[in-house]
């Protein structure tokens, strides 16, 4: 009955791997493919079915139609890591004082303000296009790192606020006071007291920050003309009358990279065991 | 360790709003045991926050050591607490919460380790220093609590706020010895907040009983055993409570109604509604004669003893019997009472037996 249960598990846990793991084999074996070898039906072994090609990851790097993706890539990655660490800081600080002290502004309380922020993200974007460009036109910050930057602190900052006042909360107010009675300033109460014990919520919020600042599209492409370039534009520059799905594909790996190791790390961390009882 | 003086305390959480904590002005010794005893919402809490800072009183001043630290901040006062849900720095280990209020104060890493292997080697803690807080049982936790308010040698008190109600009843035996022990040992001035009796009269020196945000008295156990203050501390402190029967006056004599329970009027008697009160303790049961007459109605165990709940008219008179007594129910006995063991109240308020 056990061993059932068990060998059921591992099968379903295989058939769901399966169905994860495909889509990146087809984009691998996809990327050193050549137009051929696209279209001319299912071919899964190189060298048996069809003869690999570096063509697709040398457009990546300046080849023949291609592009260079180093420059975007260093940008993509300058925008997300500077976006989200002000985001988080910022929002991390905001949500402590919303979750611990009562502000009143007008008949606007805690709770009121809390959801002014995350009210930014109820729009769908396209609506904030207008505004952000005029803004970023007026800064003279227009197609250029700075200029992108601050869309995403705007963008990211209601995530960081939404997560971390959440676990904040989490958080037994007697903890602050203890540490108070125990010599602590607010300042040291909030970095060695309360922070360490929300630092699974700041995971969280920075998983959530890299990953829309990384993915992020719609902004990248409006506020950017020829100057500065981010990732996911220069990969859809790529593209061409003839889809290159070579090319996309190394690119879409590329990508796709940092965040499958980001994901895989922080699994790693939130699961080992003293964070994980942190979390309740 | 400090001598704690609350100087006209008073609160109200909002200007005008009936009062929290109503006036009131006390003194704790040095290295005393006190306990705060009352029903919840009596005002316990808003006291405690008060002397430990978290929370600045409306009127009047706390004065630690002759030093007036009413607006001082909870940090700077020297202060520590036990909450009543065990609270530590989850993510550092037994031995690094211990140290928390040292490290804080900026003491030297020497210092720390030494006072942080004391406190733990007296409160059973060594083999725990390097483990993480969070593995702890709730009463451990409280103890490593406890801990960081011992850690510091001038910590003015350690505050208790229902450390108890959360630990199971075995442990909580052995953590209320380890807190007098402590308190006999370390000489710090400890404040236990508590709606527990049994807890209040084991532990403190002095207790203050407290009723919607009055102090109603403040006296050893003894006292207010004997002499309580009101009909309230009468019917809050002892198990059963006081046995309380209306009277009336008649002529020189205070007595109640159909039965020989009866006081000499006072000087000086205001009016009001009177009741003589005594303690199920001090009544004897005989198979006649007495004070009072009536029937037994109830009888239930109270430790080694027995209760015999006697219905007198329309009311119950308890009287608390060592051993097991010979009552039967729905048997009459009568009840005598010493007359000095009676207190008389007016309007719930104990007139001073001269």
């Amino acid at each position: 009955m056990r061993t059932l249960y068990l060998a059921l598990k591992y099968l379903a846990v295989l058939l769901w791997s399966a169905f994860v793991i495909f889509p990146f084999l087809w984009m691998i074996s996809t990327s050193f493919k050549t137009a051929n070898a696209v279209t001319g039906g299912a071919k899964w072994l190189p060298w048996l079915q069809f003869e690999p090609s570096l063509s697709g990851w040398q457009s990546l790097f300046g080849g023949v139609g291609g592009i260079n993706i180093l420059k975007p890539y260093a940008n993509s990655a300058i925008v997300t890591l500077s976006g989200s660490a002000i985001a988080l800081v910022l929002g991390t600080l905001a949500a402590y004082g919303l979750s611990r002290f009562t502000f009143k502004a007008g008949p606007l309380k805690n709770g009121d303000i809390t959801f002014f922020f995350i009210s930014q993200r109820i729009m769908p974007p396209i609506v904030l296009a207008i505004p952000f460009f005029l803004m970023l036109r007026f800064l003279g910050l227009l197609d250029t790192l700075p200029g992108l930057i601050l869309i995403y602190v705007a963008m990211l900052m209601p995530i960081a606020v939404w997560v971390m006042v959440d676990f904040f909360n989490s958080v037994p107010r007697g903890l602050d006071e203890m540490a108070w009675m125990d010599g602590c300033t607010p300042v040291t109460t909030f970095l060695r007291v309360i922070l360490p014990n929300a630092l699974p919520g700041l995971v969280v919020a920075a998983m959530f920050c890299l990953i829309f600042g990384w993915n992020d599209f719609f902004f990248a492409f409006t506020m950017t003309f020829t100057e500065v370039q981010l990732l996911p534009v220069s990969i859809v520059a790529l593209n061409s009358s003839v889809t290159p799905w070579w090319s996309l594909s190394a690119a879409a790996i590329v990508s796709v990279a940092p965040l499958a190791v980001l994901a895989f790390v922080v699994e790693r961390f939130l699961s080992r065991g003293g964070l994980a009882g942190a979390v309740r | 360790m400090a001598e704690i003086i609350l100087e006209n305390l008073a609160h109200a959480y909002a200007p005008g709003a009936p009062y929290a904590l109503k006036p009131l002005h006390m003194t704790w010794r040095n290295g005393g045991t006190y306990a705060l005893l009352g029903p919840s919402g009596c005002g316990k809490s808003t006291m405690l926050n008060i002397i430990s800072g978290l929370l600045c009183p409306s009127e009047g001043r706390v004065l630690f050591d002759g030093q007036d630290v009413t607006a001082l901040d909870t940090g700077k006062r020297n202060i520590a607490q036990v909450f009543q849900v065990p609270v530590i720095y989850k993510s550092m280990t037994v031995g690094e919460n211990l140290g928390f209020p040292l490290v804080c104060r900026g003491a030297s890493p020497q210092k720390i380790k030494a006072r942080v292997e004391t406190v733990a080697e007296r409160l059973g803690l060594t083999q725990w220093l390097k483990r993480p807080a969070n593995a702890l049982t709730a009463d451990m936790k409280q103890l490593v609590s406890l801990g960081r308010g011992l850690v510091r040698e001038d910590v003015a008190a350690i505050l208790l706020d229902e450390p108890l109600t959360v630990i199971d009843p075995q442990l909580k035996f052995d953590l209320r010895r380890i807190l007098k022990e402590i308190n006999e040992e370390f000489r710090v001035t400890m404040v236990l907040v508590t709606h527990d009796q049994t807890e209040a009269l084991t532990f403190a020196e002095e207790i203050v009983v407290m009723n919607h945000g009055e102090v109603v008295q403040m006296g050893s156990p003894t006292e207010l055993f004997e002499r309580p203050a009101t009909e309230h501390v009468g019917w809050f402190i002892g198990s059963p409570a006081m046995n309380f029967l209306p009277a009336v006056r008649d002529s020189d004599r205070i007595v109640v109604p159909g039965t020989a329970l009866s006081v000499t009027v006072p000087a000086a008697l205001p009016d009001g509604e009177l009741k003589i009160g005594f303690r199920p303790e001090h009544a004897t049961l005989a198979p006649s004669g007495g004070d009072l007459e009536g029937t037994v109605g109830r009888i239930w165990f109270e430790g080694m003893d027995e209760v015999v709940g006697i219905d007198q008219g329309a009311h119950r008179v308890k009287v608390r019997v060592s051993g097991t007594s010979p009552a039967r129910m729905g048997a009459t006995v009568a009840v005598s009472v010493p007359g000095d063991r009676l207190c008389v109240f007016v309007d719930g308020k104990r007139l001073p037996s001269d």
